[in-house]
């Protein structure tokens, strides 16, 4: 098992324990778990096509937490593929785990709940889920590119 | 100061919000917004989603989706120059908080 799925049992694990418990610490440890488990699914699958595997995690620390929140816009905005559909919605869930993860880490006011925990747990499944189907597509890779930093042509 | 053009279609955001409740029928309380920058000072929506308990527990997942598709469907986020954010809470949670942003 890889990082990120390893980082996402830890997120289902913390999320059970800290509603269970009702201990905020956790709730926000699991949130933040989620996303860094959705951050590292890119980044692994990004750095696993370098062929000098001693270099793969030097280049996966050159990921920017901001320029991986790029865009996408569908060839028919009105009219998505069911392909640019899915990749939206990665895109989609990706965002709002990182504003969760930002609240969860920094915003001591935020007054979490349950759903708040279980949205987040939810987003990264999704992600896992979506991301593992359509990884190998020309637009995913492109995608992935673009995370990494690269323009769209 | 540059402000997204969202700033002023708020009578499309409040359509496409009645739109979406309506369509989700009892399962989705209320919705409401705010347009505010984001973590990154990006220009951000956010949708604050209150749902009942029932839904909120059992049914996340799929509202939650639902809610997230309805809005996208019903406007163009690119366009208005915001991102989106959807939060969610279920009404027994919000009695406990008692926020007014919520209300």
């Amino acid at each position: 098992m890889g990082l990120a799925d390893e980082l996402l049992e830890d997120a289902h694990f913390l999320a059970d324990k800290g509603i269970a418990d009702r201990r905020p610490s956790q709730m926000r440890r699991s949130i933040s778990t989620a996303y860094y488990a959705v951050f590292h699914l890119f980044v692994g699958d990004f750095v696993q096509h370098w062929e000098f595997p001693d270099q793969r995690a030097r280049l996966g620390r050159m990921f920017s937490h901001g320029l991986m929140r790029t865009g996408f816009a569908p060839r028919d905005k009105k009219n998505p593929t069911p392909l640019e559909k899915e990749l939206i919605d990665v895109i989609a869930s990706f965002e709002q785990l990182q504003s969760y993860r930002h609240r969860a880490d920094y915003d001591t006011g935020w007054n979490l709940v349950e759903t708040d925990v279980r949205d987040s747990i939810t987003l990264a499944d999704n992600v896992f889920d979506k991301w593992r189907k359509i990884r190998g597509e020309d637009i995913a890779r492109h995608h992935l590119l673009s995370m990494f930093g690269a323009k769209w042509e | 100061m540059y402000l997204p053009s969202a700033v002023t279609k708020q009578e499309e955001i409040d359509a496409a919000i009645q739109h979406v409740e309506k369509s989700l029928g009892s399962d989705v309380v209320r919705i409401r917004y705010e347009i505010a920058q984001d973590w990154s000072g990006e220009w951000a929506i956010f949708f604050r989603v209150v749902l009942t308990d029932d839904a909120a527990r059992h049914r996340l997942r799929d509202i939650a989706t639902k809610v997230r598709w309805g809005l996208a469907d019903e406007l163009d986020f690119p366009g208005m120059g915001v991102l989106a954010y959807h939060n969610f809470r279920s009404v027994s949670e919000q009695a406990a908080l008692q926020e007014p942003a919520w209300a």
